[in-house]
């Protein structure tokens, strides 16, 4: 199997792809998760017009195509690093998803908890510091963590404005062998999966860890 | 007393060439992105983290000769005429032929190479040149491509009668070939090669129907005066023996040809479109 000594020889280059599939995809998140809890908070808490804007931006990144806010990034008319395009245009895709994940652990957290709060005389932003956001934050894990394996996944969109990252080392390696795509895949495939399955048991247990007695609990 | 001093004597030595070497680079020389897409053997490719190729080998050579250096920039062909276009890299190197509609939006140097066109069959396929592009065969390209353009411009619209059918990458369409939902695949003949080599289940049944012009580009009106650097570098690669070298490395098969080909691109415009 020639095609096997191939991929060993290319390992090195996996695992750098691997680094920057995972620096794209902690970029991504973080712009996600700030914009996303931007979105869901104005959404909540925001006057009319706040209200109108925040859900206005977030319907048009949620119907909007990765691979076209990729190229639309990517091609805006100034210098922008690829790497830095790719983490904008999949970070603005998934601060829409997050913002719905945030939207629904706050409006799950019980009305009579921000009633008593403003009882006891606490401002409006320290009701959602103090009390909305450490519970969303619990709440949110479980949903999160699908976020998380679908946007690891969605890192491999990123070659396409040229970031080298695990899908582009295929490429290179189908190229410079005229074929072997199916072997080349798979290995792909298997490495995708492994870095899911990492990523999800670490978010798994954390949220096991948070889990407050008495509340409700994803079954294993 | 005496190591003492040799061990002082060495380390003035490694100062001094830190010293001299960074001053050589203080000289500096302006470093150019240089656009490839490193999946396309033999001009540019990656392999093992390693840039390889004969167009990035030429870039290496016009830099040093031309007194600039140049960085590569890897982006997938899809985007690279764009990126180019918006002068996200100042140079498009990597087997892009000549096309007038292209003209329009960069900037080319001389060309430097001559590609023809190959037409390939599945190797137990009993088609010949003519029956492979006729009688309303299936025949494949790759979208965007000058063999796309002949197959369509040449033979359908003059009344031949074929399906074209247009593919992302020749990858898939050797595939499509292989298979048997293609009759025929009308791909460059280096890239051509390179799949007969890696004995994939295909063979030739058509060699040179015709030709087209690679050349590199620049970013829309040379803004860093370029184009006499690249075709001054060919130039000298050509008299050097530089090209000679780099064509037996990474194209045994072709001829050497004195380039840059003096080519008048606006004649070249007029007439052929």
């Amino acid at each position: 199997m020639e095609i096997l000594r191939i991929l060993i020889s290319e390992l090195p280059q996996f695992a750098k792809g691997t680094l920057v599939a995972l620096e794209v995809l902690a970029g991504l998140l973080i712009v996600g998760l700030v914009l996303g809890l931007a979105i869901a908070l104005a959404e909540i808490f925001g006057n009319t017009l706040i209200k109108f804007l925040a859900t206005t931006l977030r319907k048009f990144l949620w119907a909007i195509p990765q691979l076209v806010l990729l190229f639309l990034v990517f091609y805006l008319p100034f210098d922008l690093n690829r790497m830095l395009a790719a983490i904008i245009a999949l970070g603005l895709c998934s601060s829409a998803f997050q913002s719905q994940i945030f939207r629904g652990a706050i409006l799950s957290i019980q009305s009579g908890q921000l009633e008593a709060a403003k009882a006891m005389g606490l401002s409006k932003p320290k009701i959602i510091f103090y009390i909305v956001i450490p519970q969303m934050i619990r709440l949110s894990i479980g949903p999160w963590t699908n976020e998380f394996s679908s946007e690891l996944k969605d890192t491999s969109l990123a070659y396409v404005v040229g970031v080298v990252e695990i899908m582009r080392n295929a490429k290179y390696i189908i190229a410079y062998t005229y074929g072997n795509t199916a072997a080349v895949y798979l290995f792909v495939g298997i490495l995708y999966f492994t870095l899911t399955r990492i990523g999800t048991s670490f978010f798994y247990r954390l949220e096991e860890r948070l889990w407050v007695p008495g509340f409700e609990k994803r079954s294993g | 007393m005496f190591k003492f001093k040799k061990q002082m004597l060495s380390v003035g030595f490694i100062c001094a060439a830190f010293l001299l070497s960074s001053l050589s680079y203080a000289a500096d020389l302006p470093v150019y992105k240089l656009g490839i897409d490193a999946a396309f053997p033999p001009w540019t490719w990656a392999e093992k983290g390693e840039i390889k190729g004969f167009d990035w080998e030429l870039f290496q050579y016009i830099g040093q000769v031309e007194g600039f250096k140049v960085e590569a920039a890897d982006i997938p062909w899809s985007a690279i005429i764009a990126a180019l276009s918006k002068g996200k890299i100042d140079i498009l190197a990597g087997g892009l032929s000549y096309t007038c509609k292209r003209a329009e939006v960069i900037d080319y140097a001389l060309p430097h190479w001559k590609t023809d066109y190959w037409t390939l069959v599945k190797s137990t396929s009993k088609l010949n040149c003519i029956t492979a592009m006729s009688n309303g065969a299936n025949v494949g390209a790759q979208a965007g491509t000058t063999g796309y353009r002949w197959l369509k411009e040449e033979l359908k619209d003059k009344g031949v009668n074929i399906n074209i059918k247009g593919y992302e990458s020749v990858e898939l369409g050797i595939k499509e070939l292989e298979i048997g939902r293609l009759d025929a695949l009308h791909v460059d003949s280096p890239t051509a090669r390179g799949f007969i080599e890696a004995k994939r289940d295909v063979r030739y049944v058509c060699k040179g129907l015709h030709f087209d012009y690679s050349a590199y580009a620049v970013t829309p009106g040379d803004p860093h005066k370029l184009i006499e650097k690249i075709n001054a570098g060919i130039k000298k690669a050509y008299e050097s023996g530089k090209i000679e070298e780099l064509v037996r490395k990474y194209l045994p098969w072709a001829s050497v040809e004195a380039v840059p080909y003096p080519v008048d691109y606006k004649a070249f415009c007029t007439e052929s479109n």
